[in-house]
């Protein structure tokens, strides 16, 4: 499921983990990203890592209130600008990029809502 | 076949009203947070537990909670700081005052991390964004508190007062203290400028006050000037080290106010000032006065004044100084220098400025007029030249020279009186063969050509035809003599002629003489040949200003004399006498009293002496008709030829009265024309009106007297161009 990483691992560079755990019955799912890129995409990461908290101590995030699939829309959003957006997912892009205050997905969610 | 589809809601989405009981532990959650903060210890917190908190709070539109909690935490910890700050002493304060400044910003930026979606879903105007509200508590609580503010002022102009006294200080420290009034203000940087700029400007004029004061008073001007670059360029630094650079052009200006503008009269006036310095060509000093006078308003006004005041005063004493009203070389030459010397300094010191080199311009017109001595004296310095004088230098220094002659002859507001002296001695030039280089004569006029246009130089061009021309006719006339009848029977004479057309020439005043009958007939075969040749047209000969060879016989030597026609009939006289008074000269050639005087003193008063008075006098100097002559006998001379000067090279009186006059008839057929040309276009025009065109017309070649031109007017009149309003006699209507 993970979209965005090279066949030799070693080469990824990876820095950061985010975590999907919605229930704690659910296993969890984990995300592995770059903070260079999460930071330049998005407010909240930008000051997530400025913050120097426990995140930043630790390079993970653990998020709770959204879906494995759809973190992995939006980070593949985040990586490469684009979005698959369809009925199915669509308020809940909404939702997740109004709480993190991705502008850019706002707009684009609640268009395709109201048409 | 399509497939619907169906916009999927998730089900946990529809958001529950919040329990006050929830809100309220949401709120301690993120206040614990925010006092660890305050402490410096965020490592442990959960960056995304608080935000998602604070959103959590928001949708369930309990923001108010957390916002007023938020300024209750931050009016407690800026307090408690207070007290931290205001108890240290002396240096201690302001590096406390610092590090506690320096961390409540960073957390402050934390805090406002941490409640982003209350900062963008929840503040509205005129609530402050949460970094602003903490800006504001600092800003209510600590900066302006009686026990920080004044002494932080305070203590802040002292260190910068330290430093303009050469001391060095933490330029970081300030930076940091002075940027934190920038930081606290919430819109155009009002408390930086109410709290800390207002004093700080203030203190620096008084400080520049008193230092410029002792200063100039204790020090030449240049010192004072190159003190005053130095202190610019400090408050220039400054101003980037540590202050907000919207101060810049205020401190500049206080600063400029003080040291320059409060002392620009003085700067001036001093003994060791401007005046001086323009004196003695203090090109670098003038150069500092002049870029530090440019930055305060009207400062260059003092400086260009002061400067075209000298430069007048300067051209006034030259123009007027005996020995140069006596030597025109000596006068132009001087002139010549000192416009050097200006243009030196304009273009050194004054930045080639167009209003201080027009200020010059008019000084320098001020003073050539000032006399009407200059028209002459700059063609007599052209003549110089021209008969020699450039010999001795190289192509380029002679256009210097031609371009400075051209240059103070745009100065003349009479240019029709040079025009006829430089005529009048172009003339001389060529009729006597004294010209150096016809090259060098064509070149100064095409210089005058490019100045005044065509009209100005078509005479002195028409005098160079006729110099051609004439060349050709004599060769014509030698070979008419050839095949002549009549020339079988006269003996041999070289005989030259030059053709002068009137109107290109100078009138010269007439002569009469009787020239000897050899003369005469050769004179009437020219006049019949050249007739021949060009039907329609009249000779009148010239001779007064003619030359000769003669041979002188003595009873051991011969010698050749150049003479002047007049002295030549003179000379001839005493083949048939030996002894001859003026009278009797004058009666044998016809020629004036006045110009046998001024013919024969050559001849006898020079180094070579061919004639003597008998008896001897000594030293008398007036001649009168009775002195009688004699030819010398005993004449030594080495030299086979010997020249004698026909007049002096000046002119006398009478001639130079002669072509004023003549400058005088020109000018009333310019003013005539000028009214015509006028009037002919206007039809009817207002007495004043007219003469103000009229004047603004002739500018170019000379200033009409307001006299004159009424009294061509009334000429016009009487000759009937012009005619009187009968209702309003100030009115004139043109007759076509």
């Amino acid at each position: 499921k993970n979209l965005f990483i090279n066949e030799n691992q070693e080469e990824n560079y990876f820095d950061f983990e985010i975590i999907c755990q919605q229930t704690q019955k659910k296993k969890p799912f984990s995300f592995k990203t770059h903070k260079s890129i999460l930071s330049s995409r998005s407010q909240y990461f930008k000051s997530l890592f400025n913050s120097k908290m426990k995140e930043y101590q630790e390079n993970k995030l653990v998020l709770q209130d959204f879906s494995t699939s759809i973190i992995a829309l939006i980070l593949k959003y985040l990586y490469s600008g684009k979005i698959e957006i369809n009925l199915g997912n669509a308020i809940e892009i909404l939702i997740f990029s109004s709480k993190y205050l991705i502008e850019e997905l706002i707009e684009i969610s609640s268009k395709f809502i109201k048409n | 076949m399509s497939r619907k589809m169906i916009l999927r809601v998730p089900k946990f989405q529809e958001p529950k009203r919040m329990e006050k009981s929830e809100a309220q532990r949401l709120w301690l959650l993120l206040k614990d947070a925010i006092v660890e903060v305050q402490h410096m210890n965020a490592s442990t917190l959960s960056f995304e537990e608080l935000y998602r908190s604070s959103y959590s709070l928001v949708i369930a539109k309990r923001g108010d909670i957390l916002y007023t909690g938020l300024e209750e935490v931050n009016n407690h910890h800026t307090k408690n700081l207070l007290d931290k700050i205001a108890q240290a002493v002396d240096e201690r304060f302001l590096i406390e005052l610092n590090s506690q400044w320096q961390q409540y910003k960073l957390q402050q930026i934390m805090i406002h991390d941490i409640l982003m979606y209350l900062d963008r879903m929840y503040v509205k105007e005129p609530q402050l964004k949460v970094f602003d509200l903490g800006m504001f508590k600092w800003k209510q609580n600590v900066l302006i508190h009686s026990q920080i503010n004044d002494r932080l002022v305070r203590m802040l102009l002292g260190l910068i007062h330290m430093e303009r006294n050469g001391e060095v200080i933490d330029g970081a420290l300030m930076k940091s203290l002075i940027q934190m009034y920038v930081d606290v203000s919430l819109k155009e940087k009002e408390t930086y400028k109410q709290e800390f700029e207002e004093r700080f400007l203030l203190a620096t004029s008084h400080f520049y006050k008193s230092e410029s004061n002792l200063f100039i008073t204790n020090n030449s001007c240049g010192a004072y000037l190159k003190k005053v670059e130095i202190r610019l360029i400090e408050e220039e630094a400054r101003i980037k080290q540590y202050l907000d650079e919207s101060t810049g052009p205020k401190l500049i200006k206080a600063c400029e106010d003080e040291l320059i503008a409060n002392h620009m009269q003085t700067m001036i006036e001093m003994e060791t000032g401007c005046r001086t310095m323009i004196q003695n060509d203090r090109f670098n000093e003038l150069k500092l006065m002049y870029r530090l006078f440019q930055r305060v308003e009207n400062g260059l006004v003092h400086l260009k004044n002061e400067f075209a005041g000298y430069v007048r005063n300067e051209g006034h004493k030259i123009v007027n100084q005996p020995e140069n009203l006596k030597d025109p070389n000596a006068l132009i030459t001087s002139l010549i220098e000192i416009r050097n010397r200006f243009e030196k300094t304009l273009s050194q010191s004054f930045a080639n400025n167009r209003d201080f080199i027009n200020s010059v311009n008019t000084a320098f017109e001020s003073f050539l007029n000032e006399n009407d001595k200059l028209s002459e004296s700059l063609a007599l310095f052209i003549d110089k030249k021209l008969r020699g004088g450039f010999k001795d230098s190289n192509d380029q220094e002679i256009d210097v020279i031609m371009n400075k002659v051209i240059l103070l002859f745009r100065f003349l507001s009479d240019k029709d009186v040079f025009k006829k002296f430089y005529e009048h001695y172009l003339a001389k030039r060529l009729l006597s063969g004294r010209s150096f280089s016809e090259d060098l004569e064509r070149t100064m006029i095409s210089k005058f050509k490019q100045e005044c246009g065509n009209q100005f130089t078509s005479k002195m061009e028409g005098m160079f035809t006729d110099m051609r021309l004439s060349k050709d006719a004599l060769d014509g006339f030698k070979n008419y003599l050839q095949t002549s009848v009549e020339m079988g029977k006269l003996p041999k004479i070289d005989m030259s002629v030059r053709v002068l057309t009137q109107g290109f020439w100078p009138t010269f005043p007439p002569h009469s003489c009787t020239l000897p009958p050899l003369l005469s007939q050769y004179c009437d075969l020219f006049t019949k040949y050249y007739c021949h040749a060009h039907t329609g047209r009249r000779i009148i000969w010239q001779t007064n200003i003619g030359t000769a060879e003669v041979t002188f016989r003595l009873p051991k030597k011969t010698h050749v004399l150049a003479l002047s026609t007049y002295q030549m009939l003179i000379m001839l006289l005493f083949n048939d006498a030996e002894k001859l008074s003026l009278k009797q000269m004058a009666a044998g050639t016809s020629i004036s009293f006045m110009d046998i005087q001024r013919s024969v003193k050559p001849l006898y008063s020079g180094k070579y002496k061919v004639l003597k008075r008998t008896p001897a006098v000594e030293k008398s100097k007036e001649l009168s008709e009775n002195d009688i002559f004699e030819l010398n006998l005993n004449l030594k001379c080495k030299l086979h030829r010997i020249k004698f000067a026909a007049t002096s090279q000046t002119d006398s009186e009478p001639e130079r009265q002669h072509t004023r006059q003549r400058v005088d008839e020109d000018r009333k057929i310019e003013i005539d024309a000028a009214i015509v040309r006028i009037m002919k276009s206007r039809k009817a025009l207002i007495h004043n009106d007219l003469i103000v065109e009229c004047t603004k017309q002739l500018s170019s070649r000379f200033v009409p007297q307001t006299s004159m031109i009424k009294k061509r007017i009334e000429n016009l009149i009487e000759r009937e161009y012009l005619e009187r309003f009968p209702d309003d006699r100030r009115r004139y209507r043109y007759l076509a």
